[in-house]
């Protein structure tokens, strides 16, 4: 089944368009990389996805329903780019908050606290107030927001920006886990070469779709070692 | 709507303000030193106002004036100079001069002496025509730069002038009716003993409440967006009317911890009287708590950063502390600025917690005011609401 399915989405913002006829196809149980650089459409994708930003023209279907749905809200997890959680609240609070939004019995939301906590290796930090916490640490923290509810379908948006490489690799150790558990990963990123840890890559490029397939795929096509030589020839429009 | 979702968002908005000591230090202590400050300027009765009284009055009246005037008002320098204290005054070391020429008492027996007669002549309709005398009167040279001061010795001295006609009006087993300057001041609501900082309390009230409820959110709801909570938030099943309500309800609690606190020290420290029902009190308050956290987070929307957001703080505060009726009535605005005051929900908040504190009205009463104020709370939340729903 289909995770994600768009069909020619289109999104402008006044005369810029930053999404222009994009159709995405997403596998369930698959770690799907957006790539592209800055101001490629990434963002914006994750958003129409999440239901955040409506597009101008085309259709989005997430777990084979059609958005806007909010049966589909129960079913993802969305980590934003931004730090996205409250400073002035204790860890705990925080994954409190969102296990009630997500109507938890009391008692899994302890059990999946400890568990999240566990996982993000912040067990000690239960009570401490984010603010306190460094910046690696809040990251940690928002990634087990977007999971406490154990969620189908996870959106990372630029989940490794501002990380020292140490907890990039923490990271994507992480997303690893997360797919072996059957959880369709779907994250953006325009560290290109991480995404090698993907099992299939789109590559984004000024709201269109240049290339999409399995790392290894789409640097054979290209004659290149690295995803960041693949994307710069097919930016260039040397593919094969 | 969820109940626990939305009680959820308040949980947390109240934890906040936990861990957060010092804005909620802020939250508390501003009103505080808004009412002790308020308060201790408007509302303080003057008191040891220096006069210099200068008797010439030959009878007993005058004497028995100055013996009724309120020695904690006037401290009260016994003089027999008068160009010497009126100087004292000229020179600004003295407010006023009190004097009480030679006839005071005469001119007063002779004026009684003479309305009795022309009350008799009157019903025997035996025309008279007799010249009235002259009124009895007390020369009073005022220092007028300083109102507060001019307005309690003006004050002091008609009570002591009202109290002593009463005294003598009794040993005389007349009316005080038929004695002159026969001033009987009757109190619908309040009395001799209403304050300035009675009148003023139920305003500070609500104007703190509303003050820091609006800034509050507006910075709150700021960081919401820029931080990517909000996103979060509506990328969830929460509904925006569980999003609202859910700090609406984290307001309405704050506003009314935040009202206990100022009335109980408006209680303690003020003495103020509370004619009415403190809960209805406390009911209006959260409404203008609840109504302005929905205008804050209107107002955030359209606010880019918190530098941003706290432009709108001046824009509020002044039409609301001068139009509003905060300091002094609606009716003595300029008629052309008035309907500015009346399309400020705070009047309304201001106008129903004086009619509850100081006239003891009930529901009955201000059902006006209240629902100005539900129907602006709804509009504000409304709003908000739709906002939220608004996606790009």
């Amino acid at each position: 089944m289909l995770a994600i399915e768009t069909e020619k989405l289109t999104k402008k913002f006044g005369n810029f368009t930053a999404l222009n006829a994009l159709s995405l196809k997403v596998n369930e149980g698959e770690t799907y990389g957006l790539l592209g650089p800055n101001g490629s459409g990434k963002t914006t994708t994750i958003k129409i996805l999440c239901d955040l930003l409506r597009p101008t023209s085309g259709s989005v279907k997430v777990l084979g329903k059609l958005l806007p749905s909010t049966v589909v809200k129960n079913e993802i997890g969305y980590m934003p780019q931004e730090t996205a959680i409250y400073l002035d609240n204790t860890v705990h609070e925080n994954l409190l908050l969102f296990g009630r939004i997500y109507c938890m019995p009391a008692e899994r939301i302890e059990k999946r606290e400890a568990e999240m906590l566990k996982f993000v290796d912040l067990l000690d930090w239960r009570d401490a107030l984010v603010s306190t916490l460094s910046g690696g640490m809040k990251h940690r923290v928002s990634l087990a927001c977007a999971l406490i509810h154990e969620p189908h379908l996870l959106f990372l948006d630029e989940p490794t920006v501002g990380v020292d490489p140490e907890l990039r690799a923490t990271f994507w150790k992480y997303f690893d886990t997360m797919s072996a558990k059957g959880i369709t990963v779907i994250i953006t990123t325009h560290y290109m070469d991480e995404a090698s840890h993907c099992s299939k890559v789109g590559l984004l490029r000024q709201g269109k779709l240049i290339a999409e397939g399995k790392p290894n795929e789409i640097m054979n096509k290209t004659d290149t070692k690295s995803l960041e030589d693949a994307f710069l020839a097919l930016a260039r429009g040397d593919a094969k | 709507m969820n109940a626990r979702r939305t009680l959820a968002f308040t949980r947390r908005t109240l934890m906040q303000f936990r861990h957060d000591r010092r804005t909620f230090a802020f939250v508390l202590v501003m009103p505080l030193l808004m009412i002790l400050i308020f308060g201790y300027t408007f509302g303080g009765e003057v008191s040891n106002v220096k006069v210099e009284v200068i008797n010439q009055d030959v009878g007993y009246v005058a004497d028995r004036v100055i013996n009724n005037t309120n020695h904690d008002t006037l401290t009260i320098t016994m003089s027999t100079d008068t160009v010497t204290s009126k100087k004292l005054v000229d020179d600004g070391k003295t407010w006023a001069a009190i004097i009480f020429p030679a006839n005071f008492t005469s001119n007063l027996v002779k004026y009684m002496t003479f309305n009795a007669s022309a009350t008799n002549a009157a019903n025997s309709t035996n025309v008279t025509n007799t010249i009235a005398p002259i009124r009895p009167a007390v020369e009073i040279y005022l220092d007028g730069s300083n109102p507060n001061m001019a307005g309690a010795v003006m004050k002091a001295v008609n009570t002591a002038i009202i109290n002593t006609i009463n005294d003598i009006a009794r040993e005389m087993n007349r009316s005080a009716s038929e004695i002159p300057i026969n001033v009987t001041a009757n109190y619908a609501y309040g009395g001799e003993n209403t304050k300035f900082i009675d009148y003023f309390a139920p305003g500070v009230i609500s104007f703190a409440i509303m003050m820091v409820t609006t800034m509050i959110t507006i910075i709150l709801f700021v960081f919401e967006r820029r931080n990517g909570t909000l996103q979060r938030l509506l990328a969830s099943p929460a509904s925006e009317v569980e999003i609202v309500l859910g700090y609406a309800l984290a307001f309405g609690v704050i506003g009314m911890i935040q009202s206990i606190v100022i009335l109980s020290a408006a209680i303690l420290v003020f003495n103020i009287t509370i004619a009415g029902n403190i809960l209805l009190a406390l009911f209006v308050v959260m409404l203008l708590a609840v109504g302005h956290q929905g205008l804050g987070i209107l107002l955030s929307s359209w606010a880019k950063n918190e530098l941003q957001a706290i432009q709108f703080i001046p824009l509020i505060i002044f039409p609301s502390v001068l139009l509003a009726g905060l300091f002094w009535p609606i009716e003595s605005v300029p008629a052309l600025l008035r309907p500015i005051g009346y399309i400020i929900p705070l009047k309304y908040g201001i106008d129903a917690e004086r009619s509850i504190m100081l006239r003891g009205w009930g529901i009955g009463q201000i059902w006006f005011e209240i629902t100005i104020l539900v129907v602006f709370a709804l509009l504000t939340l409304g709003a908000s609401v739709l906002l939220l729903k608004r996606r790009g």
